[in-house]
C-alpha cells in the first residue's frame, strides 16, 4: 500500500483531488487475500474514464466472481504527475490504494489512439517497465482490449496480449486460465501460449513480421506453434443474457455523462463505410424491454440518478423504441427522472419521441449529414437524401427549436472543392427553411453551429486503403469554408488537422510504430488527445529520431493486395466486402441498410452461424 | 409536508468533496431512500434543500447541516434510518428534526468548533499564549479577495472579532487544538488562516489533520 498519510499531506494541492480517492458508493472493496487483483486502466482522467459504459460492466463482470477483484486507475493529470513522481508515490488502484506492481492484471481499454502515451505512462507511474520484453514473472501482466484493440500493432513493444471482440465472453476464459497457471506457479511465456489457444486472445510476442523493401508488410511469420494464424474476435450471442451491472458507481465529482445508460443493443446495419464502430460491432443484437425496464429501475434505486440515457450507434433503430421509451416515461415522469437519447437519425417518427422527452426543456438538436452534397454522402454509404436532411430540421423548426448543431467530415476520399463548398449550401438551406415559414411561426433566435472534423482512414472500414488528405488540404479546405461562411447566424468550427493527422498515422500503423511511440513519451507527450496538451513538434522529432516516416502510415494510397497490419483478425466481416464496399464508393453506388437486405458482409456465416438477427432476405 | 432538518457527517475521503458534489450526492441519497421531496416548479425543476455553512476542502466533520422540504409527512427516526441504508460509511445522518420556518440554516450556522490535531512537537504554553494575545488584544491579519472588477484587495481583520475560543493541549506526542470560530455573514474566518497565523508565529510542524465537531448557533448552542 502506497503512504497515505504522504499522499493526504499533498492531495489538496492537485486540482479536483476526488478524482484520486475513489470511496464511491457501489465501488467494490474486497480483502486483499485473493486469488486475483486486476486494475482496470482508463488511459485518460478519471471524468473521462468514469463516462465509459464498458467500465462499468467490466468492473461488476469481475468483481461479482469470487475470486477477482476489480479495481480501477485512470491517467493522472499533470499536476497529480508532478506530485506523484516528486514524492516517490507509486500509481495506485483507486480500492485498495496499492501499487500497480501488487496487482496480476492491468488492462487498459484503448478507446481512441490519442490516449496511447498514457498507456505508457501510467506503467511507468505504476513502477512497471513499459515493454513487455522487460518485464518478467514478478510484474503484473499488462493487456489491453477496446476498439483500438482491432489495430493492435502499434502497442506491440508495450501490450502482452490483446483481447479481441466483447470482453464480457473472453475475460471469464482468461481469469480462469490465470487462477489455474497461478497455483502451479506463474510463468509469463507458459501463461501467454495458453492464452494464445483462447479464443480472442492476441499474444504479439509470437509474431514476426517480414517487410518488403517499399517499407510493405511481405509477410507475417507465427513464430511459436501454440499462436494461431488468424486471430476471430469474441461475441456475445445473447444480450439479454449477457451480464449487465445492477449498479453502477456513483462518482461525486462531475464526470462527463452522470446517468444511468442502458445499452439497447450493439452493431449498427447501415453500413456507413467511414465508420469503424459500423464494421467492428457486428452483428445487431438488441436487448428485450423488459430486460433493459429492469435494468433502469436496479441501476436507478442503486444510484439516485436523475437521467436516463439510451445508448447505442443509431438509437433510432431500435425494433421497440417507441415502446421502450413510452414505458419509462410513464414510470419514471413523476419521479423527475428524465430520458436522453443520443446518436438518432430523426425521422418523423422519432419526432413523436422526441417531442414527448422534451416537453420541458427544448435543449439544441444535432444532426450529422457527415457530407455537403448528395455524391459525397452517396460515396461514404450514408444513405440520406438532402430531403431527408432539411425536412426533419424543418419538422424541429416548426416544434419550436431554434438551435442546431451540423456534424460534417472534410478529406473524404475523391472530394472536391465543390463538395466541401456543399456543406456551406446545406448550412444555407437550414437556414432559408426557418425564415422562409409564415413570419407568426418563426419563434426564437436561429442559431446553427457547422463543425467539420478531418477525415481518419479506419481499419477494417472500406476506406481502410485511402490515403488521408495532407495537413495543408484540409487547412485550405476549412479555411475556405471558414471565408465562405459570411452569416451572424451561422458559425463554423473545425478540428485540429494536426491531431487527425497523427490519429491517422497510429489508426494504420504497424508494429515499427512502437518506437516512435515510446520516443514521443520520452520526451513528455501524455494526453495528447487533449489539445492544450498536445505537442506537435515533439512527436515529429519523435518520428524523426527513430526513422519513422508518419506520411508512410497516414497520407500513403494503400494497394488492394497490400498486406494490411491488422490482416490477422478476422472480424467476421471479410476483406472481400470492404474492398467491393470500397469499389462501389469509388463508383458513388450506395448499399442498402441490411435489415432491408442482407449486404453479404460475412459476419452471419463466419461468426454468429446462422442469419443475423433483424436481417432479411439473406444472401 | 413537512421540513426536516440533519446534522450529518462527512469523514473519511469524503473530505476531498466539495460542496457542491455533497449537495448532489444528498440529494441523489434521498432519491435513492425512495423519499418523497418537494421540487420547484419550473422548467428545471430541482429538490428543495438548503445547506449550511460550507466545509472547506480536507476538512472531516461530524457536524453538518442540510434541510429538506418532504411532499411526505415522515417520522424522523424513519427518515433516519432509510437515509443511512443509502449512504456510505463516510457520510451517515446523525441526528433529524422536523424543522419550523425561521431564518435560512445558513444565517443559524453562526459559529463552527474544530479540532485541529498537530504532529509535532510544540511548545504548547508558548501557543497558548499567542492563542491568548488573539482572543484579547487580537493580532492583524491580511486577506486578499477579488473584488467586483475582478481586482485583487487586501482586507485587515482581527482574530479577536473572528475567534471565541482558542486552547491547544498535548496530548500523548501530538497538539491538539480546539477552536470555536466566526462563520456569519457580517465576518468569518478558515481554519487554514488559523494554521498559517501559528506557523508564521514561528511554530513548526509539517502534518496536521482538522475535524469539523459541530455548528452553533449565535449563542453558541447546538443547532439540533
Amino acid at each position: 500500500m502506497i503512504d497515505i498519510k504522504k499522499l493526504d499531506r499533498y492531495l489538496l494541492k492537485v486540482e479536483k483531488p476526488a478524482r484520486y480517492v475513489g470511496s464511491e458508493l457501489n465501488s467494490v472493496v474486497k480483502n486483499k487475500d485473493i486469488d486475483i487483483r486486476f486494475a482496470f486502466a482508463f488511459p485518460d482522467v478519471y471524468e473521462v474514464g468514469m463516462s465509459h459504459t464498458g467500465l462499468h460492466i467490466l468492473y461488476h463482470l469481475m468483481n461479482s466472481m469470487e475470486n477477482v477483484w476489480c479495481e480501477r486507475v485512470f491517467a493522472p493529470w499533470t499536476d497529480m504527475e508532478d506530485l506523484l513522481r516528486k514524492n516517490n508515490i507509486p500509481l495506485y488502484g483507486l480500492e485498495s490504494k496499492d501499487e500497480l506492481t501488487a496487482f496480476d492484471f492491468i488492462g487498459f481499454t484503448l478507446q481512441y489512439e490519442m490516449s496511447y502515451t498514457n498507456v505508457l505512462n501510467m506503467l511507468d507511474l505504476g513502477n512497471i517497465p513499459i515493454r513487455s520484453s522487460d518485464r518478467g514473472n514478478d510484474m503484473p501482466l499488462v493487456i489491453a482490449g477496446g476498439p483500438c484493440a482491432y489495430n493492435p500493432e502499434p502497442l506491440y513493444e508495450v501490450i502482452d496480449l490483446f483481447v479481441l471482440g466483447e470482453a464480457e465472453e473472453v475475460l471469464p476464459d482468461l481469469l480462469s486460465l490465470y487462477s489455474e497457471e497461478k497455483k502451479k506457479g506463474f510463468d509469463k511465456i507458459r501463461f501467454l501460449e495458453k492464452a494464445a489457444g483462447l479464443e480472442g486472445i492476441y499474444v504479439p510476442l509470437f509474431y514476426e513480421e517480414i517487410y518488403s523493401e517499399d517499407g510493405t508488410i511481405k509477410e507475417r511469420r507465427v513464430l511459436n506453434d501454440k499462436a494461431a494464424k488468424t486471430i476471430k474476435k469474441r461475441i456475445i450471442k445473447d444480450l439479454d443474457k449477457s451480464f449487465y451491472p445492477e449498479k453502477s458507481i456513483l462518482p461525486y465529482i462531475d464526470v462527463v455523462h452522470d446517468r444511468v445508460v442502458l445499452e439497447i443493443f450493439r452493431g449498427c446495419t447501415r453500413g456507413c463505410r467511414f465508420c469503424q464502430a459500423g464494421m467492428i460491432y457486428r452483428p445487431v443484437r438488441e436487448r428485450k424491454t423488459d430486460t433493459l425496464t429492469a435494468q433502469a429501475e436496479s441501476l436507478l434505486k442503486s444510484t439516485g440518478h436523475d437521467e436516463i440515457s439510451l445508448t447505442s450507434l443509431s438509437s433510432g433503430d431500435y425494433s421497440c423504441l417507441p415502446d421502450l421509451t413510452l414505458k419509462l416515461l410513464d414510470k419514471y415522469e413523476k419521479q423527475n427522472v428524465s430520458i436522453s437519447l443520443p446518436s438518432l437519425r430523426l425521422d418523423s417518427m422519432t419526432f413523436d419521441i422526441i417531442e414527448r422527452l422534451q416537453e420541458v426543456r427544448k435543449s439544441g438538436l444535432t444532426f450529422a449529414p457527415e457530407a455537403g452534397t448528395q455524391r459525397m454522402r452517396d460515396v461514404i454509404n450514408k444513405n440520406l437524401t438532402e430531403e431527408q436532411i432539411l425536412g426533419p430540421v424543418e419538422t424541429a423548426f416548426n416544434l419550436g427549436w431554434s438551435t442546431v448543431k451540423l456534424y460534417f467530415m472534410i478529406g473524404l476520399p475523391g472530394e472536391t472543392m465543390e463538395d466541401v463548398l456543399g456543406i456551406k449550401d446545406l448550412a444555407y438551406k437550414i437556414k432559408d427553411r426557418f425564415f422562409q415559414r409564415p413570419k407568426e411561426q418563426i419563434k426564437g433566435n436561429l442559431k446553427i453551429n457547422v463543425s467539420a472534423s478531418c477525415f481518419v482512414p479506419k481499419p477494417f472500414t472500406p476506406f481502410q486503403w485511402v490515403g488521408q488528405d495532407t495537413m495543408d488540404q484540409f487547412y485550405e479546405k476549412a479555411r475556405t469554408l471558414q471565408k465562405e461562411i459570411k452569416d451572424k447566424k451561422i458559425s463554423f468550427s473545425y478540428h485540429e488537422p494536426k491531431l487527425s493527422y497523427l490519429e491517422a498515422v497510429f489508426a494504420r500503423g504497424d508494429r515499427r510504430l512502437s518506437k516512435a511511440l515510446i520516443r514521443a513519451w520520452e520526451k513528455g507527450c501524455r494526453f495528447d488527445g487533449w489539445y492544450d496538451m498536445f505537442a506537435f513538434d515533439k512527436w515529429m522529432e519523435a518520428f524523426r529520431e527513430t526513422g519513422t516516416d508518419p506520411d508512410f502510415y497516414a497520407l500513403r494510397q494503400r494497394e488492394l493486395n497490400e498486406v494490411l497490419p491488422w490482416d490477422f483478425i478476422d472480424l467476421g466481416v471479410t476483406k472481400e466486402y470492404l474492398m467491393s464496399e470500397y469499389k462501389k464508393a469509388l463508383r458513388t453506388e450506395t448499399t442498402p441498410d441490411c435489415r432491408v437486405k442482407c449486404t453479404g458482409c460475412g459476419v452471419n456465416y463466419n461468426l454468429w452461424g446462422g442469419a443475423c438477427p433483424h436481417v432479411q432476405n439473406i444472401v | 409536508m413537512c421540513k426536516i432538518l440533519c446534522k450529518y457527517s462527512k469523514t473519511g475521503n469524503l473530505k476531498y468533496i466539495s460542496h457542491l458534489d455533497v449537495l448532489r450526492f444528498i440529494q441523489r441519497s434521498i432519491k435513492r431512500a425512495g423519499i418523497k421531496a418537494k421540487y420547484s416548479e419550473g422548467f428545471n425543476p430541482h429538490m428543495k434543500t438548503s445547506f449550511g455553512y460550507p466545509l472547506s476542502l480536507g476538512i472531516e466533520s461530524i457536524g453538518e447541516y442540510f434541510e429538506v422540504d418532504l411532499d411526505e409527512k415522515i417520522e424522523p427516526e424513519v427518515f433516519i434510518k432509510k437515509m443511512n441504508a443509502v449512504m456510505p460509511k463516510e457520510m451517515q445522518i446523525l441526528k433529524a428534526a422536523y424543522s419550523e420556518d425561521g431564518d435560512s440554516l445558513m444565517k443559524r450556522c453562526a459559529y463552527a468548533s474544530y479540532l485541529i490535531n498537530v504532529e509535532a512537537d510544540i511548545d504548547v504554553s508558548r501557543l497558548n499564549e499567542y492563542f491568548d494575545q488573539m482572543l484579547t488584544q487580537g493580532v492583524i491579519f491580511e486577506r486578499q479577495k477579488k473584488n467586483k472588477k475582478n481586482q485583487s484587495v487586501t482586507r485587515e481583520l482581527n482574530t479577536k472579532d473572528l475567534i471565541t475560543y482558542l486552547r491547544a493541549d498535548k496530548i500523548n506526542n501530538n497538539v491538539r487544538i480546539m477552536a470555536v470560530i466566526k462563520t456569519q455573514e457580517t465576518g468569518s474566518m478558515k481554519v487554514e488562516e488559523l494554521i498559517k497565523l501559528i506557523k508564521d508565529k514561528g511554530f513548526e510542524f509539517d502534518y496536521y489533520t482538522i475535524l469539523k465537531v459541530d455548528a452553533l448557533d449565535k449563542d453558541i448552542k447546538e443547532i439540533l
